[in-house]
């Protein structure tokens, strides 16, 4: 899959929110939170929180990092590296790339 | 020369603490005493940890091999029995262990309170994970659980042992239990829930107990019931004997000042057995509390400066009956509320407001409305109640203003 995975149109991931790209369509062992940071640029980590069930697509983002929903733990968006409990394991990156305003993901293999 | 640091006590406090401390870059010793068999998080012993849907492993506050990675020296199963004035903490098995430094995370027990009929080893406190197996263990379908006082973990339980399918009885003589925490209005809400969900709830004082064979008779006000099993959740007694014994100045806690420090140079507290006397306060008893001031006792170790400014507002969540409820700041001072969305309709959120300026939230299912909080009270920003009442505006817009 050269071309990536078309998730979305970048107008359509408002700034600091996130979307949810399921396992199935992402062909990964978990679901991906797509997420847009409040400079603009686009992340992509797995969707689950490494601490607990929650979505990190409901996360709050902002400057660099993705704030779990639950307990929140923070993750990196660049690296996925975990900056504080609950959580002690990093978060799994994946590649996203923004061409003539659409999103495309490449999924990790995992 | 450095002898070292001994934390005593393993919990969200004391790991922290020596985590900082390599974080920080402190390179001398670092061990860590706790009696319990490993170091575990505590909130989830009322909720999933109860239910039995997450395992020791996932309570774990570090994996097992963090403490070797990390140049820990854990020592489990093991009490501190004396802080040693020459700078050393014996263990009750006899072992002296040097320190420089002793972090006091000793944490609190749940309060017990002198009732007649108490001593029954089937009324239980929740405080450590074998607390925790102990009440599971009696917690199966059918049973009748009666749960002393309707604070976060009494309100916790009784929505888990619920779920478990237990009959559950849960009494306090509040008559809306945690309203400072919650503000008035959501906190009769939540309280209600249980009522809602089938529990039967009482306003009342527990006076005492009878036991027999077939289970436990509990004087409830003016009137008696029979349970199998009996929780007292009537809040905690932080653990100050070895602070005591040391001759440190406590109050109900250990007195530390801004730095994290008691009233002995070389010896530093935190979390529930910490009694701040600064401007650095927290939440008392709050997860997130522990987890900060365990940053600060870090940084005044390794003689760094300390975070400068205001602390964070002080953020807790609990979950019952489905519902994932925060708090930010502080919802009893503020002057007037403003709802966001529909209350009792989650998610929905409560903002207490003293002038412009935000106070304190409470979000149920509504987590992003109290990060937004969160935020709008640590920048100081000026909000306008209209638009925090207003679902079509994103909150994070009101924070650039």
């Amino acid at each position: 899959m050269i071309d990536g995975i078309h998730v979305a149109a970048l107008e359509d991931i408002p700034v600091g929110e996130g979307i949810t790209i399921d396992r199935d369509r992402a062909g990964t062992a978990d679901d991906i939170a797509v997420l847009r940071d409040d400079d603009g640029s686009v992340w992509a980590l797995n969707d689950t929180c490494t601490h607990a069930d929650a979505s990190l697509a409901e996360g709050w983002v902002e400057d660099g990092y993705v704030e779990c929903p639950l307990h929140s733990s923070k993750f990196c968006l660049k690296t996925g590296a975990v900056q504080g409990m609950p959580a002690t394991r990093d978060a799994i990156t994946h590649r996203v790339e923004v061409r003539d305003g659409n999103v495309y993901l490449y999924p990790r293999s995992s | 020369m450095d002898r070292g640091v001994v934390v005593v006590g393993a919990g969200i406090g004391g790991i922290s603490a020596a985590a900082s401390l390599r974080a920080r870059g402190y390179d001398g010793e670092v061990t860590v005493v706790d009696a319990g068999d490993f170091p575990h998080d505590r909130p989830p012993l009322s909720k999933a940890y109860l239910a039995g849907k997450t395992g020791a492993a996932d309570i774990a506050l570090q994996p097992e091999h963090w403490y070797d990675d990390n140049r820990i020296n854990l020592r489990c199963q093991r009490r501190a029995t004396a802080l040693r004035c020459e700078g050393a903490v014996e263990l009750d098995d006899g072992t002296m262990i040097a320190a420089s430094r002793v972090v006091l995370a000793t944490g609190a027990t749940a309060a017990r309170p002198i009732l007649p009929g108490i001593e029954d080893d089937r009324i239980h406190g929740l405080r450590t994970a074998t607390d925790a197996d102990r009440l599971a263990a009696a917690l199966v379908p059918g049973a009748r659980l009666l749960i002393v006082g309707a604070g976060l973990i009494g309100a916790e339980v009784a929505s888990t042992a619920t779920d478990i399918g237990c009959a559950v009885t849960l009494v306090d003589p509040t008559e809306i239990p945690l309203s400072q925490a919650f503000g008035a209005d959501v906190a009769d809400w939540l309280h209600g829930l249980a009522a809602r969900r089938g529990v039967d709830v009482h306003t009342a004082a527990v006076r005492g107990f009878t036991s027999s064979r077939e289970g436990i008779t509990a004087t409830i006000g003016e009137t008696s019931a029979d349970f199998d099993a009996v929780l007292m959740a009537v809040g905690m007694r932080a653990d100050t004997a070895l602070a005591a014994a040391a001759g440190l100045r406590l109050d109900r806690g250990v007195l530390v000042d801004d730095a994290m420090v008691s009233s002995n140079s070389a010896i530093l507290a935190v979390g529930d057995v910490a009694s701040p006397t600064g401007a650095f306060t927290g939440g008392r008893g709050h997860w997130e509390t522990a987890r900060l001031q365990a940053d600060r006792v870090a940084a005044t170790i390794v003689g760094q400066p300390l975070q400068a400014g205001a602390p964070p507002p002080p953020w807790f969540w609990t979950d019952r009956f489905g519902l994932h409820v925060e708090v930010v700041g502080e919802m009893s001072s503020g002057e007037s509320v403003v709802v966001r969305g529909t209350f009792g309709e989650p998610p929905f959120a409560a903002f207490a407001l003293r002038g412009d300026k935000l106070v304190g939230a409470v979000g149920v299912d509504d987590t992003k409305a109290v990060r937004a909080a969160r935020r709008m009270i640590e920048r100081d920003v000026s909000v306008d109640a209209e638009a925090l009442r207003d679902i079509s505006i994103d909150l994070r817009t009101l924070l650039s203003r």
